[in-house]
Order: C-alpha cells, then sequence, then structure tokens
C-alpha cells in the first residue's frame, strides 16, 4: 500500500525525458524545453523516457540499442516522427508536435503506475569481453599489463603529453552520435590525456540540418526580405540557446526560445545581449579558445568567417541589400567568444534590417544565391565542416572543447526545407497547465 | 560527551544515507551488462576509465600545502591575537608575505593554468 | 540528561536536515519558476515528487565500480552536513554539540567533502565521472583556503574557535558590516562546497551529469538529499558567522537562526542560478590570484578591527 502512494506521488513528477536526436530532431526540443512538466535530462540514467526524435539512419542503429539499454527500470521509448526499431515494434509513435507533451505524461503515468511494463532490454546480457574464469584469480587479468578484468583492459596508450610532455595513460572513447551536449548525429573517437583532448577524429558527420523554406525559396524567385532576416535571426537565437543551456544560464536560453518563437520585426534582442553581458556569460564561460585560422574559417564560412575577421557576406552583391544600407559586420579574433559576440550581433542587425525592408516592402533581388545562417549557398549547399575538428580541439580541455563546438555552426544544409511548426499553440500548453 | 553527541549524529545519518539507499534497492535485480555499459552517447569506450590520470593542477597543490601549513599555525594565533598585540601582526604579517611571494611566482609561472 | 545531552540535538540535527533539503527544493524550484522557467506544478509538490519517483527507480551499477567508496559516497556527504550543522548554535542554550574548537571542525567538513565528491565520481569507473571528479578536486582544494582565513577573520574578534563565542561577539555589530569582504568570499565557497551553479565543476552538463551521469534511483536520491543538506549546513554556519546567529530583537534567537538561514540559502540558489558556470582553469586562476589575495585583505581588516 505505501508502493503504491508512492508510485501515484512519483506519477505526478515533472517527466524526465532524455531526447535520442534524429534527423531534424532538434526543432522539437526547442518546444518541450518551454512545456510545463517536462523536463530534458542530461543523462539517460535520470530519465524514465527515451524520446526518439527524428529519424535515425540505419547505420546508428547499433547505437541507439547501446543507449536504449542504458536506461534503468522501468522506462519506455516514445518515437517522433521517426520508425522505431524493428525490435520494438509495438512501441509508441506521435508524429504531431502537439500531442506529445501529453503523450510524454500519460507514458510516464502508464509507467509509474504499473499500466505498462518497462520497455525490453535490447542486447544480450554479455559482457563486452569473456573473463570470468580466466587469469589468475578468474578476474580476467594476465598479470600485470595484459588482459581484460572485468571485461575491458586497462588503459595504457601511452603519448607524449601536448601541453607538458609528462607521458601517462591516455583514454580513447567512442563519442556517439546521441551525445546531448554535441551538435545531433556527430560521433568521433576522442583520446584523452586527463581532462585534455589528445586527438579527435570525427567519424560520424552532424545530421543536415534544415533551414527555412524562405532560403530555399530564395533561390527560385524574389522573397521578402523581412522575412529571410526574421528566418536567420530565428536560427541563430536557436543555437545561442543551446549554447546557453550548456553554459548552465537556463533562464536565458529559454528568454532566447521564447524569442525566436515570438520573432516578429518589432523584437529586439537588446535586453538578452545586456544581461548576458551582466551575468559574465562572454567573460567567465567562453575564453579566449578554439580561435580558427583563416583557411579553417573561410571553410567553415557564415558566422565564424566573420568573427575571424573575413568579411565574406553575400548579401553585398544583393542591390536591394545594399539599399538598405548593409554593411557585414566583422570581429576580430575568430576564438569562441568572437563567435558569440559576432551571433548576437548579427541577430541585432538582421531585426533592424527587418524591420526596415518591412516598412519599404522590399523583396530579394538576387537569386542565383543566397546567404544562409550556415554560410553561403553559391553553387553549392553549404556542406558539412566537422574535420577542421581534428586540428581545431586537440590541447583544448574538454569544456573549452565542447563550448568552442557549440560556438560552431559545422552540419551541412539538407536538401529539403524545415516543416513550419504551429507556433500559437505553444501559448496554449502553457496556459493550459498554469 | 559532545564529542559522544557529534559521533552519534555523524553515524546516524551516514546509518540514514546507507539505509535509503539499501532499503529501496534490495529488491531490485541486478543490471544487466549491456545496462552498465558507460554512458557515451551511444558510443563506447576501449578500455576501463581507471588509469594514471594527468592532474594538470599538481603545482597548484604543492602550493597549497604551504598555506594549509599556515592555516594550522593560525588557528591557535587566532584565539590568543588580542591578547598579543601587535605582536601577533607583525608574525603574521611576515609569513603571509613569504607565502605570497610564492603565489606570485607560481602565478607568473602558470602553475594556475591546466599544463 | 540524556535526552536533553544526546537525543534532542540528534534531533534538533536531523529534523535541521529533512525540512531544510526540502526547502531547498521549493526555494530553487521557486527562484526558477521567476526567471522564467515554465510552471508545472507546484514548488512545494515538486520536491517529493521527484523525491518518490527517485525511489522508486532502478539503482543503476556500470561495469567495475569500486562498491564501498560508490555507495558510502552519498552517505558519507550527508554524515558531513549532519557534523557541520551539529556545531552550529540556535541560541545561547541550544547547541547541539558546544565545541570548543567548531571553526576547525568546520574546516574538517570542508576538506572531507572534497575527498567525497571525489570519490563518487571516480568510483563510478565511468569517462564522464571520472573527469568531474578529477577537475572539481582542483577546485576543492582552492576554496579551503579562502574560506579558513575569512573564518579565522571571524574569530578574532570572538577570541575563540567556538561559533557559540563568534555570535556572541557580533552582540554590537554583525560581522557582515565589521569585515565586509568576508561574507561575499565565504558565499563562494559555499557554491563551490556544493559544487552550485559556477561552481558546478563536478555534476554538470557538459559532463552529461559528470559525479551523478551513471547514477540514478535511490543513490542518486541520497546524493541530491546530501547536496542540499550541505547547502543548509553551509547557510546555518554563515548565518552564524556573519549575520549575528540568532541576536535580533522580538523574536527568539531559533527562528532569527532560521530566517537568517532562508536567507543566505535564497542568495546561494539566486546565484546558483544567475551566474554561468566558469571553466575550470579559469576558475583556478580566479580563486588563486583574485579571491586569496581577498581573503588576505579580509583578515588584515579583521587583524585591524580587533585591536582597535
Amino acid at each position: 500500500m505505501a508502493v503504491s502512494w508512492l508510485s501515484r506521488l512519483a506519477a505526478r513528477a515533472r517527466v524526465p525525458v532524455f531526447p535520442a536526436l534524429g534527423m531534424h530532431g532538434d526543432t522539437i526540443l526547442h518546444r518541450l524545453a518551454l512545456t510545463p512538466g517536462i523536463e530534458l535530462v542530461d543523462s539517460p540514467r535520470h530519465a524514465s523516457i527515451l524520446l526518439v526524435a527524428g529519424g535515425v539512419p540505419p547505420d546508428l542503429h547499433e547505437a541507439l540499442r547501446r543507449l536504449h539499454d542504458q536506461l534503468p527500470a522501468p522506462f519506455a521509448t516514445l518515437w517522433y516522427r521517426s520508425s522505431p526499431l524493428s525490435e520494438l515494434a509495438g512501441d509508441l509513435r506521435v508524429d504531431d508536435p502537439e500531442a506529445l507533451p501529453e503523450a510524454l505524461k500519460r507514458l510516464h503515468r502508464e509507467l509509474m503506475s504499473g499500466r505498462r511494463d518497462s520497455s525490453p532490454r535490447l542486447l544480450p546480457d554479455e559482457p563486452p569481453n569473456p573473463w570470468e574464469g580466466l587469469g589468475d584469480d578468474g578476474h580476467g587479468g594476465e598479470g600485470m599489463m595484459g588482459g581484460v578484468p572485468y571485461g575491458r583492459p586497462m588503459a595504457m596508450n601511452m603519448h607524449d603529453d601536448i601541453r607538458d610532455g609528462l607521458t601517462l595513460d591516455s583514454l580513447t572513447v567512442t563519442l556517439g552520435p546521441f551525445l546531448p551536449v554535441l551538435p545531433p548525429g556527430l560521433g568521433a573517437k576522442v583520446t584523452l590525456q586527463g581532462d585534455l583532448v589528445q586527438s579527435w577524429v570525427t567519424q560520424l558527420a552532424p545530421y543536415p540540418i534544415a533551414l527555412e523554406n524562405v532560403f530555399h525559396e530564395a533561390l527560385q524567385r524574389p522573397v521578402p526580405i523581412a522575412e529571410l532576416e526574421l528566418a536567420r535571426a530565428r536560427h541563430h537565437l536557436q543555437r545561442l540557446a543551446f549554447s546557453l543551456r550548456l553554459s548552465g544560464l537556463e533562464h536565458l536560453a529559454l528568454v532566447a526560445l521564447r524569442l525566436s518563437r515570438g520573432l516578429n520585426v518589432e523584437s529586439r534582442v537588446g535586453r538578452l545581449h545586456r544581461r548576458l553581458t551582466r551575468c559574465g556569460f562572454f567573460r567567465l564561460t567562453t575564453a579566449g579558445r578554439g580561435r580558427l585560422e583563416a583557411g579553417q574559417a573561410r571553410r567553415v564560412g557564415g558566422i565564424a568567417a566573420r568573427a575571424a575577421g573575413l568579411e565574406e557576406d553575400l548579401r553585398s552583391r544583393d542591390a536591394a541589400y545594399r539599399r538598405l544600407g548593409f554593411t557585414p559586420v566583422v570581429q576580430r579574433g575568430g576564438d569562441t567568444n568572437a563567435r558569440w559576440r559576432q551571433t548576437l550581433a548579427e541577430i541585432d542587425h538582421s531585426l533592424q534590417l527587418a524591420f526596415r525592408a518591412e516598412q519599404e516592402d522590399l523583396y530579394s533581388e538576387m537569386t542565383e544565391a543566397v546567404e544562409t545562417p550556415r554560410g553561403p549557398w553559391d553553387d553549392y549547399r553549404p556542406e558539412d565542416a566537422s574535420d577542421i575538428l581534428e586540428d581545431l580541439l586537440p590541447g583544448l580541455e574538454w569544456d573549452e572543447a565542447l563550448t568552442t563546438i557549440a560556438s560552431l555552426d559545422l552540419a551541412g544544409v539538407s536538401e529539403w526545407p524545415l516543416e513550419p511548426l504551429s507556433e500559437t499553440s505553444l501559448k496554449d500548453d502553457e496556459e493550459r497547465q498554469a | 560527551m559532545e564529542l559522544l553527541t557529534l559521533l552519534i549524529v555523524l553515524l546516524v545519518a551516514l546509518g540514514a544515507g546507507l539505509g535509503v539507499q539499501w532499503l529501496a534497492m534490495c529488491h531490485q535485480p541486478m543490471p544487466t551488462y549491456p545496462q552498465r555499459a558507460p554512458f557515451l552517447g551511444g558510443g563506447l569506450p576501449e578500455t576501463h576509465a581507471w588509469n594514471r590520470y594527468h592532474v594538470r593542477y599538481y603545482p597548484m597543490t604543492l602550493l597549497l600545502i604551504a598555506f594549509e601549513m599556515e592555516m594550522m599555525f593560525m588557528y591557535p594565533w587566532a584565539v590568543v591575537y588580542v591578547e598579543q598585540g601587535m605582536k601577533a601582526v607583525m608574525e603574521m604579517g611576515m609569513f603571509l608575505a613569504i607565502l605570497s611571494v610564492g603565489i606570485v611566482y607560481g602565478w607568473r609561472e602558470g602553475v594556475f593554468k591546466w599544463q | 540528561m540524556i535526552v536533553s545531552e544526546l537525543l534532542l540535538p540528534v534531533f534538533v540535527v536531523l529534523a535541521t536536515l529533512a525540512v531544510g533539503a526540502y526547502l531547498v527544493g521549493v526555494i530553487d524550484g521557486a527562484i526558477g519558476a521567476a526567471l522564467g522557467a515554465p510552471r508545472g506544478q507546484s514548488a512545494w509538490l515538486a520536491p517529493l515528487t521527484q523525491g518518490a519517483w527517485l525511489l522508486t527507480q532502478q539503482a543503476n551499477t556500470t561495469e567495475a565500480p569500486d562498491w564501498r567508496a560508490w555507495r558510502l559516497a552519498p552517505a558519507l556527504y550527508l554524515a558531513l552536513a549532519a557534523t557541520g550543522l551539529a556545531v552550529v548554535p540556535w541560541s545561547p542554550t541550544l547547541i547541539p554539540t558546544d565545541l570548543t574548537t567548531s571553526v576547525v571542525l568546520w574546516g574538517s567538513v570542508e576538506a572531507l567533502a572534497t575527498v567525497v565528491i571525489f570519490l563518487h565520481g571516480w568510483s563510478a569507473n565511468t569517462l564522464l565521472a571520472l573527469i568531474g571528479a578529477y577537475r572539481y578536486v582542483a577546485l576543492g582544494l582552492s576554496y579551503i583556503l579562502i574560506s579558513m582565513f575569512v573564518l579565522i577573520g571571524v574569530a578574532l574578534p570572538a577570541e575563540s574557535l567556538q561559533f557559540s563565542q563568534v555570535v556572541a561577539s557580533q552582540a554590537e555589530m554583525w560581522n557582515v558590516i565589521r569585515q565586509p569582504l568576508g561574507l561575499p568570499l565565504f558565499l563562494i565557497v559555499g557554491l563551490g562546497m556544493t559544487f552550485w551553479g559556477p561552481f558546478n565543476l563536478a555534476d554538470s552538463r557538459d559532463l552529461a551529469g559528470g559525479t551523478a551521469s551513471a547514477v540514478s534511483g535511490p543513490p542518486r536520491l541520497v546524493w541530491n538529499l546530501a547536496r542540499a543538506a550541505m547547502l543548509v549546513a553551509f547557510s546555518c554556519v554563515a548565518a552564524s558567522a556573519f549575520l549575528g546567529g540568532w541576536l535580533g530583537p522580538w523574536l527568539p534567537g531559533p527562528l532569527w537562526m532560521v530566517i537568517k538561514m532562508l536567507v543566505v540559502l535564497a542568495v546561494l540558489l539566486l546565484i546558483g542560478r544567475l551566474v554561468p558556470r566558469v571553466q575550470p582553469e579559469r576558475c583556478v586562476t580566479l580563486m588563486w590570484v583574485v579571491l586569496l589575495p581577498l581573503s588576505f585583505i579580509d583578515l588584515i581588516w579583521a587583524g585591524m578591527e580587533a585591536l582597535l
């Protein structure tokens, strides 16, 4: 009886959801972060529901199975716009973004009350290497070094350390595609000595990002500049929200997300910028690391290039923009700090351009190329640039490496535009729960 | 007597912490091997995580030990400070000044950065 | 005598920790909602529902952890918080354990907290937890000095290392006014001790939960409770050392202590939400090059004040 009272209390808790992102899955996360009653957690061990958002390519299915089995019982899996794995064919699938929060909450309640069983384990219950009964004491070891004690070898790779030359153990791990702090889909083989990255080999490129339809249309016919600039500002605000959440500024991340949801030509980003400066985001968290060379900056394009001082912006080739008095904004430095300053400056610039363009009802005149928020789309779509991480990250400490990756927009652009999510229903979500 | 109370407080809190964990866990099954794998976003580790970890702030800890000895000196010093007056101020000032030179030297040598 | 000397102090300490830990959850939820987090359920219910959910979840293990240290670490952290709280005076007569060397005991609680947090991360034998543990130790070793200089500064006018004497010495003026640098520095120490907010190097988001990334269920509940309990114990110590403890007009002593503790707790939780996480290298440099010299100045100031 006490157990059921506890379960009833547990059913009313905020639903802890671990998001495993597939293609184009992060748009629903922006919505879920603002939904009351749902908590997006950092580790699958802190979750009761695994949300697979967006289609997962077949070569990542093994990693998904590994991730699925890492959640502690009782847990369930919910598939959003993605087809469930063959072993989990009976799982709940939801495709409507407005029905998702309610489905998550219902699933959690059913799990807690016992009406639904915990999801079955997919991988066999075997250690990664057989070790029981082997070796001198049955612990799998073979004397001083070697063997697989308790299933894995001990770390022994010894490379000279990058910073001070002291040779100690290095750990090599494969960071998977579902790590929430990396861009969705990025998988890499990392060698760390201590907490310093010694080498980084990108094995899985991040999923291509879907831009809003207006950027695809701009290559076919003139589009209203206001719409183009608002879409650009939205993209940058969502990237900023991700980085703010990584740095521990949850409330400012929500401010950025709310701003991006209700963005119109009257919005201003100055207040957010002042709050960021006052709380020390630029001085405390984004150190002068992750500096891009000119060649790397040009390869990444977009904000990273302009933050490194390269004054390249396709909008200056467009006559309509020149009529609005457009000049590219640049920073010097090319490090993480400069990139965030550049992002905020560009958001502000875009909003001002949108305001003036709306007043004068201007349309873009150049249709052979468009400056997307990810970079210039001239003859080819901006492509994935995640191999610059191999040169950029070694020598950075873990926190610095992750904030550097968060400040760079490395994924390629997908050939399909983003599906628009209806924006008015979010306010109903918040009002219904309050 | 007070130390006994303190010991009891410590033991009761320790017992409560262990008890909450044990009572709630004793009916649960052992997790499977795939569940026990470390969380790396779906990736795999190659080895166990325990290793000869490169602790980069080691030089800072040497400086810390010097200051720890000063702290040990300051505990009784604080109690007799007001009685002793200026003599106590002079002694502590000397000690602090010598150790501050150590901090400045360490700072210039980059001891406080991750080497 | 057994009741008043053994049972009552134990009861006072444990009741304060239990109620205090709950209030930490409530106040943190309220601050989060005020800052714009989506308002789901009432802040009073949220810690209870989350605790209930953690109790029903399966406890996770890893492939080859150090079992004893791993399961002991949260309980030890809780025990340290209880020990630290036991030396805090609630009124001139109600002190659970009135040691003559309470400041020294509090110093050892702070030092051992670093060990316990390191153990929690190291014993999981997982990369992210290990990184969290090791980089926290750098912070842990740095804040100890600042804390001790500040507390010695508070002990100087009291001519004693006993917290009850420290409070009694604030009868004319509280230490927060007499030694203005003391409380801000001590608050920073408190954030470091519980790795909260800007100093969350151990359990941070960029390590997918750090030392807690491999923990789930009841051990995670005890770990969170222990962190909250340490916040409560620290707030009580800060209230005694700087805000005059039980001193105050009209209301009884213990009630003043509770009010002051809640004020310090609210300030800590607010700073935890408002300031971003400091990068580890920058953190160590900040502690040694900026905050430690400030604590020297605080000590010299306190010394001059005590002599005049």
